[in-house]
């Protein structure tokens, strides 16, 4: 049976005797990283911080989830269940991120960066639609965030 | 009883198998996976609040700078630090509880309950300086100092997040005072009797886990 086959696997590995010295290890690769995260959060990286300290984060997640919670020693469905939990939690992030990101601007909530980057000339915007697109390309003003007509 | 035949090794330590289980590796295994499926939906509680966070952050990328260089970095490391120690000794403590010794499962349980005593004193002077100077959520907000779009919503998003944070940590210090009292009493954990205290130490290590991602996106970006 399955099942039993995957309990005695998990309770072997649960039974074998490893050393206190690993979870000391862990301990103080954890503390390094975050030593590492804090010296980085400081510089205020332009762009790539936020990425840098959820990769951070996300290593010292999985070392906490993998030896402290002993996931690796856990076999089949225990594994199932934190994995698909995870996905979840990048799903539910991405889709209202992907929204917002393609939203109409002024659909963006006032004050928001995205709804204040709306080109000040929207009203130019409105009389070239009203020439069907492209027909007077010249009367078109010089403003490279409105896009051109017909193009969207 | 289907239990007494797969469970006598001449001590009491024993839990009692259910008749429903196969066998105690089978029982061990389902208890294992109750919890994952419980901590599942626990990191989906959380995962709730980080969505608010993320798109709050993708629209006032202004508000959430300022309002992360306003928060304490240094009390907010030590207080990384201090929960990662306190998950090391939970971890310690499922060590030691496999070994049979009671005495130093009830030591590490009661480190750990300490340094959680030291994480919400932190959180208390942190709070306690936000509610002086007025970084407070919606409209109890009154700092003149920074004032832009979005700020209030960075601190409703800090204080619902430490607030759901340290309720948790409240409950796992609840959770790991009752194993420490029966490591320290009933002194009956041991190669076969530790699903209470290997349970108990992985709800730390998850609010251990929650804090490890709440630092950076807080504190530091």
């Amino acid at each position: 049976m399955a099942i039993a086959n995957e309990s005695h696997q998990e309770e072997k590995n649960m039974h074998e005797h490893h050393g206190a010295g690993r979870y000391w290890l862990i301990w103080g690769v954890l503390l390094v990283l975050t030593v590492v995260t804090v010296v980085t959060g400081r510089m205020h990286l332009p762009s790539f911080g936020l990425l840098l300290a959820l990769v951070i984060a996300t290593v010292k997640g999985t070392l906490v989830a993998l030896y402290f919670m002993h996931l690796s020693e856990h076999r089949g469905a225990n594994r199932i269940v934190f994995g698909v939990s995870i996905v979840f939690v990048v799903l539910m992030l991405v889709i209202p991120l992907a929204d917002f990101g393609t939203r109409f601007r002024g659909a963006n909530p006032p004050g928001s960066q995205y709804s204040d980057l709306q080109p000040p000339d929207i009203g130019t915007g409105a009389q070239r639609g009203r020439f069907g697109g492209g027909l007077r390309p010249n009367q078109t003003k010089d403003t490279p965030e409105t896009p051109e007509p017909g193009h969207h | 009883m289907q239990s007494s035949a797969h469970t006598a090794d001449g001590t009491a330590n024993v839990p009692r198998l259910a008749a429903h289980f196969a066998s105690l590796e089978v029982q061990n295994h389902a208890a294992r996976l109750g919890m994952w499926l419980f901590l599942a939906t626990e990191i989906l509680l959380f995962a709730g609040l980080f969505v608010c966070y993320g798109c709050y952050r993708f629209l006032f990328p202004e508000a959430w700078a300022a309002g992360s260089r306003s928060l304490d970095l240094f009390w907010g490391t030590v207080n990384t630090i201090v929960l990662i120690t306190s998950s090391l000794t939970a971890a310690l403590a499922v060590h030691y509880a496999k070994e049979g010794k009671n005495k130093e499962v009830g030591v590490m349980f009661a480190l750990t309950l300490v340094m959680a005593m030291g994480f919400l004193v932190i959180k208390y002077f942190e709070y306690h300086h936000k509610f002086d100077i007025g970084t407070l959520p919606g409209r109890y907000y009154f700092y003149e100092g920074m004032q832009m779009p979005g700020i209030t919503l960075y601190f409703t998003v800090y204080f619902c997040s430490t607030a759901l944070h340290a309720l948790h940590v409240v409950i796992g210090m609840t959770v790991l005072a009752v194993a420490m009292v029966r490591a320290f009493t009933k002194k009956d954990f041991g190669p076969n009797n530790y699903t209470m205290v290997e349970l108990g130490s992985m709800y730390w290590h998850l609010v251990d886990l929650v804090w490890i991602f709440l630092f950076p996106m807080l504190y530091l970006v």
